[in-house]
């Protein structure tokens, strides 16, 4: 379930990086949202989706 | 006093401007049919004694005439030159692209010696499986998929067939997704000349991110499972996002389309070639999860080390040799459009290169004592990685700066993926490709210097790539949208078709098989059949 948590706060962020083209035309204004973005696309692989897996992984059985 | 007047006499003299006339020179006499005739070529008595200094070789009596009656005429001359640049760019991305493909011997290399001799076999025959595995998907439909859209490709003759791009409106502008010609090489007249010459280099780039893979999952990955996962890529994962990049697809246009730069610019693919095999090499690990032995019960790792530096130090050699392919090939040519700039684009190559290998070298002497061997030739590879986005765009100067800094990056990277995120990857792959990737990709936002003009526009816009150091902070936008993507989609879609292949096919292989080494259960022989591998050491 975290797994599916993790893929989809990776879209979101890639959804906000596209998003960040419509919202607004100021360079600055797009480049924070892109950044953000990014972060979110990190939080959704490192805090996620990899701690899902780290999870079940075969060291802790 | 006489010689003070001697003196200004002489300054005097000197400062006069001595000016001589300079009498106009004879405009050229326009080239008649006539003047051709009249043009000496070597009779046959003269060419049959032979031509020891070269000087009756290659005169006009070797242009290629197209009516024998009439002779050389103007016309068979102006073909001649049209022909004569698109044969030295034909030859220059072929050999270009040859180098990419010997670097497939050079990861097989740098993998197999960074793994454990009783799985020399298996991680061999996954480098050299990939190859053909990858070849048949991307002739098959990843092909179509990545440049079926690209429209003109000017350097090799105009590639006329590929011009189909499937594109949605959004935000009031055009998105292109995905090409259309080219599956088989023989959909919509795609049977050209241009067209092979397109494929074949961009089909070698293409299996450069599919055998990064092999290295992040490399003695546990069955081989089944790999060889379906690597097509799945091969068709699907890396065509889509090099199509978005450099087929014409939405990346490509963001420049024209928002004004960011001149949108997302990847010379020779950080992100297009190494952040897609370093995040899908990310993907591969985590589901795979790490060698039995990594981790201790309190997650602590343990060092299993490499059998064979050699073999390591010679594939980094390897790979740094066909760099030049990656690098100076992407022009595509080395006629016309700017492509002179190859000489700059090898240089930056190989300054960034060493200047990350020495950066991680000398990383580790400070941190740990010694200046250890893999990592070296780990930084080498990261700051190849690094410049391959930016090396069209920059100056030497940028490029070991980039260099370096992905030496670092990489040595960081590297016990960050291993102690913080626990995930296993014997070879680095993650850290060098996926995280020097987007480093790359960044770097060319920051770095470009606006000098480079390749045919006077770059994603239909006109000028040069500038980044924001040199005044165009649109471009950093632009790429981190590339990175963005990278991160957000391509890993994603990566993820969940590894997902797949592991509920269909299953990744893993059995604990017994792992401990034995998967020379003999995966392939039924070993990699050094008449070694004796001692259990328990680091190298068994």
């Amino acid at each position: 379930m975290r797994i599916v948590l993790g893929l989809l706060v990776c879209l979101l962020g890639f959804a906000l990086s596209l998003l960040s083209l419509a919202l607004t035309a100021s360079v600055n204004g797009r480049l924070i949202l892109v950044v953000i973005g990014m972060a979110m696309t990190l939080v959704g692989i490192i805090a996620l989706i990899n701690r899902a897996c780290v999870k079940n992984a075969i060291w802790r059985k | 006093m006489k010689k003070t007047v001697l003196l200004l006499l002489v300054s005097a003299w000197c400062a006069v401007p001595q000016t001589t006339p300079v009498s106009p020179s004879p405009a050229p006499a326009p080239i008649t049919e006539a003047g051709l005739k009249n043009v000496p070529a070597p009779s046959a008595a003269a060419r049959a004694k032979g031509d020891p200094d070269g000087s009756l070789t290659g005169t006009a009596a070797d242009v290629a005439v197209s009516d024998a009656r009439k002779g050389l005429t103007i016309g068979d001359l102006v073909n001649q030159v049209g022909q004569n640049r698109i044969a030295i760019n034909f030859v220059w991305t072929l050999i270009a692209g040859f180098l990419v493909m010997f670097m497939q011997a050079g990861f097989a290399l740098v993998e197999t010696g960074l793994c454990r001799a009783k799985n020399a076999n298996h991680t061999m025959m996954m480098n050299f499986t990939v190859y053909g595995v990858g070849l048949l998907a991307y002739w098959l439909i990843g092909f179509s998929i990545q440049m079926g859209g690209v429209g003109a490709v000017g350097n090799l003759g105009g590639t006329p067939p590929l011009n189909a791009e499937y594109a949605v409106t959004l935000f009031g502008k055009s998105f292109g997704i995905f090409g259309q010609h080219g599956i088989f090489l023989t959909q919509a007249g795609t049977y050209d000349v241009g067209v092979m010459v397109v494929f074949l280099f961009q089909m070698v780039f293409m299996d450069t991110a599919l055998t990064i893979v092999t290295g992040s999952a490399a003695e546990r990955w069955k081989f089944a499972a790999f060889i379906v996962s690597s097509f799945l890529m091969g068709a699907f994962t890396y065509p889509l996002f090099a199509n978005w990049a450099w087929g014409g697809g939405w990346l490509a246009g963001l420049g024209a389309n928002f004004g960011l730069g001149h949108g997302y610019a990847d010379f020779a693919g950080s992100g297009v070639v190494h952040a897609v095999g370093g995040l899908s090499a990310l993907a591969a690990a985590m589901i795979i999860g790490p060698r039995l032995g990594k981790f201790t019960r309190t997650g602590k790792p343990n060092a299993i080390v490499g059998h064979d530096l050699v073999l390591v130090l010679t594939g980094c050699f390897i790979l740094a040799f066909g760099w030049f392919g990656f690098n100076p090939g992407s022009t595509l040519g080395a006629s016309g459009n700017g492509s002179l700039r190859i000489g700059s684009v090898a240089v930056n190559t190989m300054l960034a290169g060493m200047a990350g290998g020495i950066a991680a070298m000398l990383y580790m002497w400070l941190r740990y004592g010694k200046p250890d061997a893999s990592m070296s030739g780990n930084g080498l590879l990261a700051g190849l990685v690094a410049i391959t986005a930016p090396s069209g765009f920059v100056n030497p100067v940028g490029s070991v700066i980039i260099g370096a800094i992905a030496g670092v990056l990489v040595c960081l990277s590297v016990e960050y993926v291993e102690r913080k995120m626990k995930v296993d990857d014997p070879v680095g792959a993650v850290s060098v490709h996926g995280v020097n990737g987007l480093w790359g990709v960044i770097a060319t936002g920051l770095f470009a210097d606006g000098k480079s003009n390749y045919g006077g526009s770059w994603n239909g816009v006109n000028g040069s790539v500038t980044g924001l150091f040199y005044g165009d902070p649109g471009q950093l936008v632009a790429q981190l949208i590339g990175a963005a993507t990278l991160l957000g989609f391509v890993f994603v879609l990566s993820f969940v078709l590894l997902l797949a292949v592991d509920w269909m096919v299953g990744h893993r292989v059995s604990a017994k098989a792992e401990l034995e080494g998967l020379d003999l259960p995966e392939m039924g022989a070993l990699g050094y059949p008449e070694f004796e591998l001692k259990a328990g050491s680091a190298g068994a």
